[in-house]
């Protein structure tokens, strides 16, 4: 029962990684001797000083340089040519194309009426391509989930930082962060919440807000954005806002694709509150990419949060 | 008075050009890193102030004139800082610090 597959993804949901050994499995490895195998290796070291490894002709240093060079220039001109063929593809610029300009034009004349938002590409990305931009959302989740997958560390171990290279408790620093922080998270804010009016939205201003938390946990260690930024509030954030955009824009395809009433006015175009569900929007995205970005910086720092 | 306006922000612009071109020939010209860190910071900080002033003249006494004030202003902040934390490192980790530059006992002693 203790190594049976089931036992064994519970084990994994704990956080086990080796479920393929059972639970009993390991048995303790007899000691190698230290010194001998120093010795071994010392004198392996030695004789390989003295009559190196004899190396194929055709991967000498200088063959290989040749190779890299070539293979390079190669794979630039392809990604060039391929490039320049794709340019020449789009349509010229200024030139009526009456497939292209089918779009664009429902979108210039009937965005502000149809969104509410008087930012039309917020309301392209936010209303007509929603599920464009929450896949987006999803993307920069995994790439998060990624970075935790291979990074993270579990050990609680002492934060050894090597003092040349932590800037933290760098007086000049700390003061300008002082200084600065609140604008730029005022700033992120205000990017965040205009997303529908002026130029900004969820991705710019939680870039703004993310670069803000780093620079706190910068100046002053993790501890002291990790007060507020633990773990679990951090997954609850992203889970709560990923799951509303995908419900709340789930239901107003449904609706808008059966003609039913949404029930969700869209307001007066250009006050702060309008524009139906952009604004909402605008949060949820703004707070994964916040989250997503001070996750990467800590995991990459230190390995936990 | 249109005239005056002009002739004062494409002066306080030129220069700021000026000071940005002698702070790249110092990155260029420079080899020890502490060297250029200093040639670019000092003409980073008076080129972005002499360009956002000449930008603020061209463009009046407005709300976007507050703007780029801010905007100097938190340049004036980060640029410095950056350059300081960069120097610190620098200082820090650098192996051939002592090729370049002497500490003051020593000199006094050699002097």
């Amino acid at each position: 029962m203790k190594n049976s597959a089931f036992a064994g993804f519970l084990r994994w949901l704990d956080g086990d990684p080796e479920i393929l050994l059972g639970a009993e499995e390991m048995t303790e490895q007899p000691d190698v001797p230290r010194d001998s195998q120093k010795q071994r290796i010392h004198h392996l070291e030695h004789v390989l000083k003295d009559h190196p490894l004899p190396v194929p002709r055709a991967f000498s240093r200088r063959n290989v340089r040749i190779f890299y060079a070539v293979v390079s220039v190669v794979c630039c001109l392809v990604i060039i040519s391929c490039l320049l063929l794709a340019v020449s593809d789009l349509p010229r610029f200024g030139v009526e194309h009456a497939e292209v300009e089918e779009v664009t034009e429902k979108y210039v004349l009937d965005g502000l009426e149809e969104t509410g938002a008087v930012n039309i590409v917020s309301g392209i990305i936010l209303d007509y391509r929603a599920f464009d931009t929450l896949g987006e959302s999803f993307v920069l989740f995994c790439a998060l989930n990624c970075v935790l997958i291979l990074l993270r560390t579990d050990s609680r171990e002492e934060e050894h930082d090597i003092s040349y290279y932590s800037l933290s408790g760098d007086d000049v620093l700390r003061k300008s962060i002082m200084f600065t922080l609140p604008l730029v998270l005022v700033f992120g804010v205000y990017v965040l919440l205009n997303g529908h009016l002026s130029p900004g939205g969820g991705f710019s201003g939680g870039a703004v807000m993310g670069g803000g938390l780093i620079l706190l946990s910068t100046g002053y260690g993790g501890e002291v954005t990790g007060r507020f930024i633990t773990e679990r509030r951090f997954k609850t954030v992203c889970f709560i806002a990923l799951s509303f955009y995908c419900l709340s824009k789930s239901y107003v395809f449904f609706t808008g694709a059966n003609g039913l009433e949404t029930g969700i006015s869209l307001g007066t175009p250009g006050a702060i509150l309008s524009s139906g569900l952009i604004l909402p929007l605008n949060i949820a995205v703004g707070m994964v990419v916040t989250c997503t970005m001070y996750g990467i910086y800590r995991m990459f720092k230190k390995g936990s949060f | 008075m249109e005239w005056i306006r002009f002739a004062v922000s494409a002066v306080l612009i030129c220069l700021g050009l000026f000071a940005f071109a002698i702070g790249t020939v110092g990155v260029n010209f420079f080899d020890f890193v502490l060297n250029r860190m200093h040639a670019s910071g000092i003409c980073d900080t008076l080129g972005t102030l002499l360009m956002i002033l000449g930008l603020v003249v061209a463009n009046g006494a407005n709300f976007f004139s507050l703007k780029l004030l801010l905007v100097l202003l938190l340049l004036w902040i980060s640029s410095p800082v950056s350059t300081h934390l960069l120097s610190m490192v620098e200082k820090h980790t650098s192996n051939s610090l002592g090729r370049y530059i002497r500490r003051k006992e020593d000199r006094d002693g050699s002097v």
